[in-house]
């Protein structure tokens, strides 16, 4: 708490100071002599009432005081002065979603995760690409959440019949899972954060792609998953990959699974794999929660009037005082 | 130089309209029993002579009341005392000050005095000390007394009339005619003792000056008090106040009757003024008051040894 005009209380010291100096100089103009005043004070009735006067000339000095120092004080205009260090929750995901057949059950629950998500998002921009052999953009990076949740749900519902024109666009290219192609879209759904068209604070935003793929390739990708993960890693996105069927076989680097996780690793992204589409949602919340780092802007200083303490204070002294005068009124 | 024993007599005669100013001097005659055998005049009666006085014979020759006068042994001495203590800085009732009531007073007696060719003296002063004015005859000893009063009073000292009192106790020889003129107080134990040995020992008239009203009725006039011999003040609004002004009331019907008490008991004839418009009205009926109590003690003395 803090006075924004605080000058104006030694001015109203000031003011009641001369106020009660030119009283008490024009007081004893009025009132008369007279004598053996004992006549009247040493009445037991008297002395009563004026126990009684003094306690109300002693409240409504009191009052009085209370009232001029809200009242002062109000004027003073006190502020609340206070550093607020807001939390910007600013994660752009992107959900990379490896549409074919095998990988379905995983993708409608992540779908379906993210659906349940997208209503608790505030601040955060989600997108979806779906891919098999080409890929598509379902929806860009939005904060329209309303939208996206719409989207997520028909595609929860398409991925989950496995039918319908949902995948329309998908067997463009030459073979199915191109994953590095997948990958590389997911990336480029992100905005450049360098060059004319960087949206200033994009950069601050952090990046993540949730990759559901099993990594079996078949066909000729344009981008290998390596030179995908190095993209992501340029523009500063971390791939967080589920593998619903890691079956390797050792620890051989050209295994599919140990690609993915050699891959995602390199992005700073983490590599699960899956069991059963029923462990998506926790999968995804680790993935959140390790995303989960708040970033908190600029300390900022809100300096708001708060007069509501000194009024109300004033008021009710000053309505006291009314009461009171009322009652000393003869 | 204005002389206030002008002003008093002036006064003196806007009531003499109303009532005879002779009529005054009748009962001023009669309070003192000055009688030798030096047969003086007769005149005409006057009412309030006393009606041994009337020359019956003569009466009945001449046709009316004659009244026969004799030349009085000795000069009677008449002394003023006055409590000029700091209270008679205080409102009387008629919301004068007291000091121009006491003034006053005090101009009307010395003048039936004068008129009569008594000596007047003075005795005031407060709780701290008396001074004293020895008796002497004529206006300009009177209008002397008077500005005495005047300009000395109110005092700086608290009231206290027991050492006025006490003073003529002590010093003062011989039988005096006493008019103390003071406020409405209300004697202690040791005034009524003095007051007592007083009235045994000269004639005394006792001229209430009453004080103002503690609770006025009217809102108009009600303003702050403060008394001057304590100096505490009395907040209007208190003696407002209907329970205070009741028992205030109450309280002043026991101090009046309590004070009449006194007064009856010591023997002493006492009359009481608002302000210096009944003061008049008052210094008749004191007389009055005065005559028919000395008569009645009289009487019931059974012709007491000495009449003068």
């Amino acid at each position: 708490m803090e006075l924004s005009y605080w000058w104006i209380l030694p001015l109203a010291a000031t003011a009641v100071a001369i106020a009660a100096w030119l009283s008490r100089r024009r007081r004893p103009s009025r009132n008369r002599a007279i004598a053996h005043g004992g006549r009247l004070t040493d009445l037991p009735e008297y002395q009563r009432a004026l126990r009684r006067h003094r306690a109300r000339l002693a409240l409504a000095v009191v009052l009085g005081a209370v009232f001029l120092a809200a009242t002062a004080t109000a004027a003073a205009r006190p502020a609340q002065r206070s550093t607020e260090q807001p939390e910007i929750r600013n994660r752009d995901i992107v959900l990379c979603l490896d549409v074919s057949g095998s990988m379905t059950s995983t993708d409608a629950a992540i779908a379906g995760v993210f659906q349940k998500l997208a209503k608790e998002f505030d601040g955060e921009r989600i997108g979806m690409v779906i891919f098999d052999s080409s890929s598509v953009q379902l929806f860009p990076l939005t904060d329209d959440y309303d939208y996206a949740a719409e989207q997520l749900k028909q595609a929860t519902e398409a991925l989950d019949d496995g039918a319908g024109s949902f995948f329309d666009g998908t067997w463009n290219g030459d073979g199915s899972s191109l994953i590095g192609d997948g990958l590389a879209t997911c990336v480029q759904s992100f905005p450049d954060t360098e060059g004319s068209a960087a949206i200033p604070g994009d950069s601050k935003r952090s990046r993540s792609v949730v990759l559901a793929t099993d990594n079996f390739l078949s066909g000729e990708p344009i981008f290998t998953l390596e030179e995908a993960a190095t993209l992501a890693a340029a523009k500063n996105v971390k791939v967080h990959a589920l593998n619903p069927a890691d079956m390797d076989y050792g620890d051989q680097p050209d295994q599919p699974g140990t690609q993915l996780r050699a891959s995602t690793e390199h992005t700073g992204g983490t590599y699960f794999t899956l069991d059963s589409p029923d462990a998506v949602p926790g999968i995804v919340h680790k993935v959140q929660e390790t995303e989960a780092t708040s970033y908190t802007a600029a300390p900022q200083a809100v300096v708001a009037d708060a007069p509501a303490l000194p009024l109300g204070i004033a008021f009710v002294a000053g309505a006291g005082l009314l009461v009171l005068g009322w009652r000393l009124e003869p | 130089m204005p002389s206030l024993l002008r002003r008093i007599k002036s006064k003196m005669f806007i009531f003499a309209h109303r009532r005879t100013l002779s009529l005054l001097d009748g009962e001023y005659g009669s309070v003192f029993k000055g009688r030798s055998l030096d047969f003086d005049e007769l005149r005409a009666y006057v009412p309030g002579d006393e009606v041994r006085d009337i020359d019956w014979k003569a009466t009945a020759r001449h046709g009316s009341p004659l009244v026969k006068r004799y030349v009085a042994v000795r000069r009677h001495s008449v002394l003023l005392m006055m409590d000029t203590g700091r209270n008679l800085a205080a409102r009387s009732l008629s919301g004068e000050p007291k000091k121009d009531v006491a003034v006053h007073a005090a101009g009307v007696l010395g003048y039936l005095a004068s008129r009569h060719g008594d000596d007047i003296g003075l005795l005031h002063g407060d709780a701290a000390g008396s001074k004293y004015i020895p008796p002497r005859n004529g206006e300009e000893h009177l209008e002397r007394l008077l500005r005495e009063v005047d300009a000395n009073a109110p005092c700086t000292g608290a009231s206290n009339i027991a050492e006025q009192l006490d003073y003529v106790l002590r010093y003062l020889k011989g039988r005096l005619l006493i008019v103390a003129v003071a406020d409405e107080f209300l004697p202690d134990t040791r005034t009524v003792s003095l007051m007592r040995r007083l009235s045994a020992r000269h004639e005394v008239l006792w001229l209430t000056i009453r004080d103002a009203d503690l609770a006025p009725e009217d809102a108009e006039k009600a303003l702050d008090s403060f008394d001057v011999g304590t100096g505490q003040g009395i907040p209007m609004p208190l003696a407002m106040d209907a329970t205070v002004r009741a028992a205030y009331a109450a309280a002043m019907l026991d101090r009046d009757e309590s004070r009449r008490n006194i007064f009856r008991t010591v023997g002493i004839a006492e009359e009481q003024t608002t302000g210096s418009e009944d003061v008049l009205t008052a210094v008749f009926a004191l007389l009055e008051k005065h005559r028919s109590g000395a008569m009645s003690a009289r009487s019931s003395g059974k012709d007491g040894a000495n009449a003068g």
